[in-house]
């Protein structure tokens, strides 16, 4: 019984086992007799192969996680391919800087005004903070408003002077690394303020950027169906190639910022309050509101995360394949919202975690690596992929006996005591449905 | 079907043919005609014989007899709870698993469901109405039944022309082809009446149809079923205002714990008697001795209201209610649902739907609650009604559950404190001696007495010096209820403020040491010691009963 439990809790990580298993057992070998499919340089590709839909997937997480849903992401992410290309390679006041300048000067200012009220926050309530004890904690005017204020006024100013200087000549590497994500968190805010304030459902709100975000990422690239070719070293600064080398011959550079978000966001969701309230959101929103949590904040963080983490993705995109194109995301949201619910996270919200959408991820990745080691047909990978969901999906949802038994015809058995583990209760999530579209990875 | 059209007296069809186990009265016998003599003979038309029902364990009804005769209005009272709803679902054919006897016009019944009851002419009309507000009041009388050209398409002149003979006959000024959602409450109900006759109704079944309508409204629809009544229409009807059923019913029956306790004519009753047989019973706990209230309210409220905009137009649901609570006290409000009672809580806690007006002052200082977060930010806590919905994230645990409002207050930039959390969760579990195998347990895993104290708890977590209780003991069995008593009296002598609403008047008079009671969003008196008995709540919550009472309020 233990042992069938543990497998139960476990069957994510069977499955990924599986995957590997087949991808090891099935693999040609070189000729010296070395199994290509284990080779290190093989599985590192795998990593960065999957490093832009893992971006994305992280912030889909924390949304789905939330009871929400993002289906911009891609969209967005293929705007900020456009911003990023652009700012690389073409100087001076192009609509991308004249974007770019503005966003970042906002974030940064906000962002360190609101980190500095944070800090006071945590300052004034103590080393030793009472368990339970409802301490309310008011800031002067000082520490509450005026520092902040003038904290966050200055890096605003000082965010939209360094931009604003790097307009005349074309952006570097790390000033597109910090301006293009600041775009797209723009646009994650514009998500969540409709959800917020304009109480309009997760699905609509995101919608309706998905189709903005492409119509705006075209008008800012100019022309339709732009391509904005991105040559380091001759039309963009050699020091971008930074971004596709691999760091210290390990590991791929864009798979260095998806394990980092991993950690990152884990850590978040695991260890701290905002972390907590999410979960709470999502398991039970109306109680989440009544235990006095802030669920309007958390909902707008929340969206504005998964913005970020698509246009860092976007700049991932254009190193990885020296472009920039409005539609280079387009399919992404599927993709990401798939590899989250075949990591266990249900899409009603409050159950899953991160280490089941880098599982989810990875066997993503690694199906269509070893589809492509054998050299078959993309279309069959497709194919694969949508019977890979609904099956994962089949198994985490009901309990394996459960189903047996009602293929077999026969009535369930009694519920199992619910110790240690909502299984039994699980509400059944809507099965994902497979699209096809041309994998982001052969897009280019 | 057939037997819908013979009674719009349409020219479809001959006599009609019930599919029901019941013979079906003489086609047409409903013809409702406003000028017909009444009949003559009370004959009976249904009868219930050792009526029992219990949900899961707890007895809804037992051993009830009811019988209805053609042509009377019969009311149903008894207070929430005393399985009045039970009996009307199970003689309407919503429950079908019941224990006795139920007869139509002498022939034993046992319906299949609320179709099959429909056939052998039993209708009932739910407090909340089942209309489609997307549809046209002609088309809601006929849904599911549409007369068709050719078997194909749907008669639509036909439908129109049907329910407005159908409702010009009942007196019924509503212009058919009107969508219901244009319609006032009332209006729609009367729309629900036309739909049931319709169906060849001979006994109709209407639980409180006049909660949410106007005066004028109200006498309409008073109109319309005396008029049922003298076409020989036996009617079911139920409400909690008394005036109402006096003025309207010719006999009553009254329930009280599932038990019937009185079946006479209303003629040689009195509203006291009426009430007397609802709440006659003894309170089996002692009050405790009352707190001390001295000193200044800890909660201190001043002329609440709360309006709110729906469909149903504007409504005030508070209008003006001004209390105190001390330290260390416990404030019972009574009254009916829906009087407004609930309402009182959330718009303290600053969740109330709608418009807020008053002042509501904590400890003196004036308090501006606009969110949840304010609310526990001030020291106000709210255990909600419905545990399960709002209070308790019923997949999670123990742990999660007791620390969620406490999290931001336990953390540290942003850091939980899981040490912390840990600490307060283990703590309510001691203090309230939660039965459970540890605060990782599951809480859905808990019964229903230790999930309300793990609802209780994690406000207790948060150290707050008002707390707001609704219906804290429902849904749990007796032994758990006085466990949640005594928690309460322990939380009271620990010097918190409490108010308490409960739908259960033995709990209301057990714990308060003052009663407020409300009837229809006004607060109709303050009850305090010996002033506060059954009788004297009961006047006070029943509309048409009250301003006779002590103390009304401004």
């Amino acid at each position: 019984m233990i042992v069938l439990r543990l497998f139960s809790r476990t069957k994510l990580y069977w499955g990924l086992a599986i995957i590997c298993l087949i991808g090891a057992l099935a693999s040609p070998h070189t000729s010296s007799g070395r199994n290509i499919f284990l080779s290190f340089s093989n599985l590192t590709d795998v990593l960065r192969q999957v490093s832009i839909t893992g971006l994305v997937a992280t912030g889909m997480t924390l949304v789905i996680l939330l009871g929400g849903i993002d289906l911009s992401v891609g969209s967005v992410m293929g705007f900020s391919t456009i911003i990023c290309a652009m700012l690389l390679t073409q100087p001076g006041w192009t609509p991308a800087s004249i974007m770019a300048v503005p966003a970042a000067a906002a974030v940064a200012g906000l962002g360190v005004g609101f980190l500095a009220r944070f800090v006071f926050h945590g300052l004034a309530r103590g080393r030793d903070v009472d368990a339970g004890r409802r301490n309310e904690i008011v800031l002067g005017p000082w520490r509450g408003v005026r520092v902040p204020a003038v904290l966050g006024l200055a890096c605003g100013a000082l965010a939209a002077v360094g931009t604003a200087s790097q307009v005349s000549t074309k952006f570097g590497v790390l000033a597109v690394l910090l301006v293009t994500p600041c775009v797209a968190l723009a646009l994650g805010a514009i998500n969540g303020a409709l959800i917020v304030a304009g109480r309009l459902q997760p699905f609509i709100a995101t919608l309706a950027m998905m189709v903005s975000a492409l119509g705006l990422g075209r008008l800012t690239a100019g022309q339709d169906n732009a391509v904005i070719a991105v040559y380091t070293g001759t039309n963009a600064t050699q020091a971008f190639e930074m971004l596709r080398s691999m760091v210290w011959g390990i590991l791929p550079m864009p798979s260095v910022f998806f394990l980092a978000a991993i950690l990152i966001f884990g850590a978040v969701l695991r260890f701290t309050t905002f972390g907590r309230y999410i979960y709470a959101i999502g398991g039970n929103p109306e109680a989440a509101k009544l235990s006095g949590i802030k669920v309007a904040q958390v909902q707008l963080a929340a969206y504005m995360i998964s913005g970020l983490l698509a246009g860092l993705a976007g700049v991932l995109f254009v190193a990885q394949y020296r472009q920039g194109k409005p539609d280079a995301g387009s399919g992404l949201e599927l993709d990401a919202i798939a590899a989250v619910v075949i990591g266990g996270t249900s899409l009603m919200g409050g159950r899953g975690g991160l280490a089941g959408t880098f599982v989810g991820v990875l066997i993503f990745g690694l199906l269509s690596d070893i589809l492509q080691l054998q050299n078959i047909d993309s279309n069959v990978q497709l194919l694969m992929k949508g019977l890979i969901i609904v099956g994962t999906v089949l198994v985490q949802e009901q309990n394996l006996g459960q189903l047996l038994t009602r293929w077999r015809g026969q009535a369930p058995p009694p519920a199992p005591a619910l110790t240690g583990s909502v299984e039994a209760n699980r509400p059944p999530s809507a099965t994902m449905k497979s699209t096809a579209r041309e994998d982001i990875h052969e897009a280019s | 079907m057939d037997a819908g059209w013979n009674v719009m007296g349409t020219t479809r069809g001959g006599p009609s043919h019930h599919t029901a186990t019941v013979p079906s009265g003489p086609s047409g016998r409903l013809a409702v005609d406003p000028a017909g003599p009444a009949p003559s003979n009370h004959a009976v038309v249904l009868n219930a014989e050792g009526v029992s029902k219990s949900f899961a364990g707890v007895t809804a009804l037992r051993d009830v007899d009811f019988d209805l005769m053609s042509g009377e209005v019969h009311a149903l009272m008894g207070e929430n709870g005393a399985g009045k709803s039970t009996l009307m679902k199970i003689l309407a054919g919503v429950h079908v698993d019941y224990d006795g006897v139920i007869r139509i016009e002498g022939a034993s019944v046992r319906f299949s469901g609320v179709q099959d009851a429909e056939r052998a002419g039993v209708a009932i009309i739910h407090q909340e109405l089942n209309l489609v507000p997307e549809l046209t009041a002609a088309e809601n009388i006929f849904l599911g039944r549409e007369p068709l050209i050719l078997g194909t398409v749907v008669d639509h002149r036909r439908i129109v022309k049907a329910a407005s003979a159908l409702l010009r006959r009942l007196g019924i000024e509503i212009d058919a082809q009107r969508r219901v959602a244009e319609l006032r409450i009332g209006e729609q109900q009367l729309v629900e009446i036309a739909k049931a006759l319709s169906l060849d109704a001979r006994i109709l079944i209407m639980d409180e149809p006049t909660s949410a309508l106007s005066t004028s409204e109200c006498d309409t629809l008073f109109k319309v079923v005396r008029q049922l009544a003298r076409a020989g229409v036996a009617i079911i009807y139920t409400s909690h205002r008394l005036d109402e059923v006096v003025a309207l019913a010719n006999r009553v029956t009254v329930l009280r714990d599932g038990r019937r306790v009185l079946t006479a004519p209303i003629d040689g009753l009195s509203s006291s008697a009426i009430i007397s047989a609802m709440v006659g019973r003894d309170v089996a706990m002692s009050r405790r001795k009352s707190g001390s209230s001295a000193g200044a309210p800890v909660l201190s409220v001043r002329n609440l209201t709360l309006d709110t905009v729906s469909s149903r137009g504007w409504r005030r649901l508070l209008k003006g209610v001004s209390f105190d609570v001390g330290r260390g006290e416990i404030l019972g409000v009574g009254g009916l649902l829906g009087s407004g009672r609930t309402e009182i809580l959330e718009s303290i806690f600053g969740v109330a739907r709608g418009w807020r007006g008053g002042d509501i002052a904590i400890d003196g200082e004036p308090a501006s609650i606009n969110s949840a977060a304010d609310a526990c930010r001030l020291g106000v806590a709210l255990v909600t009604e419905d545990r399960k919905a709002l209070g308790l994230h019923i997949a999670s645990t123990i742990r999660d559950n007791v620390a969620l409002p406490s999290v931001g207050a336990a953390s540290r930039f942003g850091i939980r404190g899981f040490a912390r959390e840990s600490a307060l969760a283990t703590d309510v579990v001691e203090r309230l001696a939660v039965r459970c195998s540890g605060i990782d347990q599951i809480v859905a895993t808990l019964s229903g007495g230790n999930q309300q104290k793990v609802a209780i708890g994690k406000w207790l977590a948060t150290a707050p010096r008002v707390l707001l209780l609704d219906e804290p003991t429902r849904g749990i069995d007796v032994g758990a209820k006085q466990e949640i008593y005594q928690l309460i009296f322990g939380l009271a002598a620990d010097g918190l403020a409490i108010v308490v609403v409960t739908s259960e008047m033995p709990e209301l008079l057990l714990l308060s040491d003052r009663v407020l009671v409300m009837c229809e969003g006004r607060q109709t008196g303050v009850l305090s010691g010996a002033e506060a008995t059954q009788e004297a709540i009961m006047r006070l919550a029943a509309p048409g009963m009250s301003g006779r009472g002590p103390g009304v309020a401004p």
